[in-house]
């Protein structure tokens, strides 16, 4: 489903090359659960963009179900992104103008979904997540553990194909760690493709596959 | 994305930055209501200045001597030698044109007019019983000048309702000036008639003058020639004959000589009209620069905007929003800032109108069609135009690193 050949990203700073990531071979087959972990500045983080679409390699190939998208133009990625990816962040990253609800809705939204298919997808939604009690309320009335699964939920309003999440217990305390991981688990019992980065080796052992990567390279790649 | 949701997006954007968005209808209702104001009082301007040439009479030709260099426009500086006065015998022969209704000769001057021991300076006029008509002239009391041939001097006059009080008792009431004896200069008139209360028309406040016939006052003067002959069109339509015809006529009885200026009314008043207009589209202008500024307020705090919410705009692409769709957005706020800020500024216009209105409520204020639509027109451009920048560099923004600074 993910296939990624001889992908490189190189960052300037000041005159200075960072290699990001360096000759990465990868494939991910759908329905996978896989856990990148590694130290800090390993490139992780840039993997996971690459995979998402939300940034470009400076060299390779990138095929997503077959086809190549690598030199698609911005507005065919967005739409890629909208359709068929799914993102989970460590600062969740929700507007917080808005309540939970709406945050939710907000992909479904930016997709131009009818308002009549929106309430009923939001609707199902908050009641998987638990967050019925708490769907007006706005990020900040929320705990961290609830703001991360509005954030699933919202990464998941669309149906993607892949859930990306980076280091998305990274900002919360053990148990409610624990919390987010059962739900992340139930995703890919759902069926669905999950792509993790975490710092924790527990929850990165609870992976399938488990990648190890180590100055932008791959380093190693366990299967279960 | 959907309309709806856009605009209701947006409407959550403005509700959210409150200040920011108060901030920003003031400084574009200022604009509006800055150009509605003054070209309201602009506007109130010249339909006062056209209203005041309409209570000098209607389709109005003014003969005066003398050739003006500037057709049309007021009595211009005479060039060369002395013209030829125009007589009363002039003004009688100008009767023969059949596009003229009536025909009133006028004589002005200043003279030193008495009853019993009161007295004052006032502006006499000579005239004949055409005169009345011709200005729209209303009497309080009594009756006007006498009809009869204008070469006989009858010893009578008109006066003001000012004149009237100062020289013959107290109070803007009933007064005792009928049939008394006024002294002006060494030869005395009867009262006759008091005019109504009119005020200021143009150069003369008909309040404070003294009118008397056109022999007397040539008597008094001791001159045969006329100020001016004032002559009465048919109808609108025939005011250009009437031109035609008085300066024909003037110049067979002048050997020849085109040594009169004839003034339509149409033509002073098209003066005017071009003069104020030109004079209120300036300074609607000018007002409508304060809208510039306004644009550019909205162009700061959108960039501030644009800093403020970059982990949401970061986020907003990776859900799959398109650069268009950013732009769009900051577009669409912009507009919903400029309709708010233009609806509050038209009202605060009309207000100020109507305040001022009650100040002077001799001047019709009123707003002229096209600032109504022009402000609000220019003030939703400015804030598109100031917004293009801000919103392209929301659209540019590089998703990953706006995400990863918190
Ligand atoms: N936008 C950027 N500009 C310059 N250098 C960058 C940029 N993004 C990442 N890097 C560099 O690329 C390398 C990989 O960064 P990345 O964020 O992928 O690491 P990571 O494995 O996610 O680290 P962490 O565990 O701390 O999140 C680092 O050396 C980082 O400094
Ligand atoms: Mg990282």
């Amino acid at each position: 489903m993910i296939a990624l050949a001889g992908i490189g990203r190189v960052f300037r700073v000041g005159g200075e090359e960072v290699h990001a990531l360096r000759d990465v071979n990868l494939q991910i087959a759908a329905g996978e659960f896989l856990s990148i972990m590694g130290p800090s500045g390993s490139g992780k983080s840039t993997l996971l963009n690459v995979i998402g679409l939300l940034d470009r390699p400076d060299a390779g190939r990138y095929l997503l179900d077959g086809r190549d998208v690598t030199a698609l133009p911005d507005d065919e990625l967005a739409r890629v992104r909208r359709e068929k990816l799914g993102f989970v962040f460590q600062f969740f990253h929700l507007v917080p103008r808005l309540s939970a609800a709406e945050n939710i809705e907000l992909p479904m939204v930016l997709a131009g979904i009818d308002p009549a298919e929106r309430r009923a997808r939001l609707d199902r939604l908050l009641g998987e997540y638990g967050l019925r009690e708490r769907a007006h309320h706005r990020p900040s009335e929320l705990s961290g553990g609830q703001c991360q699964r509005v954030a699933i939920a919202r990464a998941l309003s669309m149906g993607p194909a892949v859930l990306l999440a980076d280091e998305p217990t990274g900002n919360l305390d053990r148990h409610t760690g624990q919390d987010v991981m059962a739900v992340l688990e139930r995703v890919h019992a759902g069926g669905g493709t999950l792509i993790l980065v975490t710092h924790d080796p527990e929850i990165g052992a609870r992976a399938q596959r488990r990648l190890r990567m180590v100055d932008g390279a791959i380093a190693g790649d366990d299967k279960a | 994305m959907r309309a709806a949701d856009l605009v209701a997006f947006s409407w959550n954007v403005l509700r959210g930055y409150g200040a920011r968005t108060l901030l920003i209808l003031l400084a574009m209702g200022i604009g509006v209501a800055a150009v509605v104001a003054v070209s309201a009082i602009g506007e109130g301007a010249r339909l006062y200045v056209v209203n005041q040439f309409g209570a000098l009479g209607t389709n109005l030709v003014i003969v005066l001597p003398g050739r003006s260099e500037t057709a049309g426009a007021m009595p211009g500086v005479l060039v060369g030698k002395t013209p030829r006065d125009i007589t009363l015998d002039d003004a009688l022969a100008l009767k023969r044109s059949h596009a003229i209704r009536r025909i009133a000769p006028l004589i002005v001057g200043a003279g030193d007019v008495h009853s019993g021991t009161r007295h004052r300076e006032t502006p006499v006029l000579g005239s004949t019983a055409e005169f009345k008509d011709i200005r729209g002239m209303e009497l309080a009391q009594g009756r006007f000048l006498p009809e009869g041939d204008p070469r006989h001097s009858t010893p009578v006059c008109v006066i003001g309702t000012t004149v009237a009080a100062e020289l013959f008792g107290a109070g803007a009431g009933e007064t005792r000036a009928l049939g008394e004896w006024l002294r002006v200069g060494d030869r005395r008139f009867r009262v006759i008639g008091v005019l109504a209360k009119q005020g200021e028309s143009l150069g003369f406040n008909t309040d404070e003058i003294v009118i008397v016939p056109v022999a007397a006052a040539q008597a008094l003067f001791n001159t045969s020639a006329l100020f001016r002959i004032l002559a009465e069109a048919k109808s609108r339509d025939q005011i250009p004959a009437a031109k035609s015809d008085i300066e024909e006529i003037m110049r067979e009885r002048h050997e020849g000589e085109r040594d009169v200026t004839v003034i339509t009314q149409d033509a002073v008043l098209a003066t005017f009209d071009r003069i104020l207009t030109a004079l209120t589209l300036a300074v609607g202008g000018i007002a409508a620069i304060s809208l510039a500024v306004a644009g550019i307020l909205v162009m700061n705090v959108m960039l501030i905007s644009v800093t403020q919410r970059r982990a949401e705009i970061g986020l907003l692409k990776a859900l799959g929003a398109t650069g268009g769709m950013i732009r769009l957005a900051f577009f669409t706020e912009a507009v919903m800032l400029a309709l708010g800020g233009a609806a509050l500024g038209l009202a605060a216009g009309k207000l100020g109108e109507v305040l001022i209105g009650q100040v002077y409520p001799a001047i019709p204020f009123s707003a002229p069609l096209w600032a109504l639509a022009a402000a609000p027109a220019v003030a939703i451009a400015t804030s598109i135009l100031f917004s293009v920048a801000p919103a392209r560099q929301a659209a540019r923004l590089d998703p990953v690193r706006a995400l990863s600074k918190r």
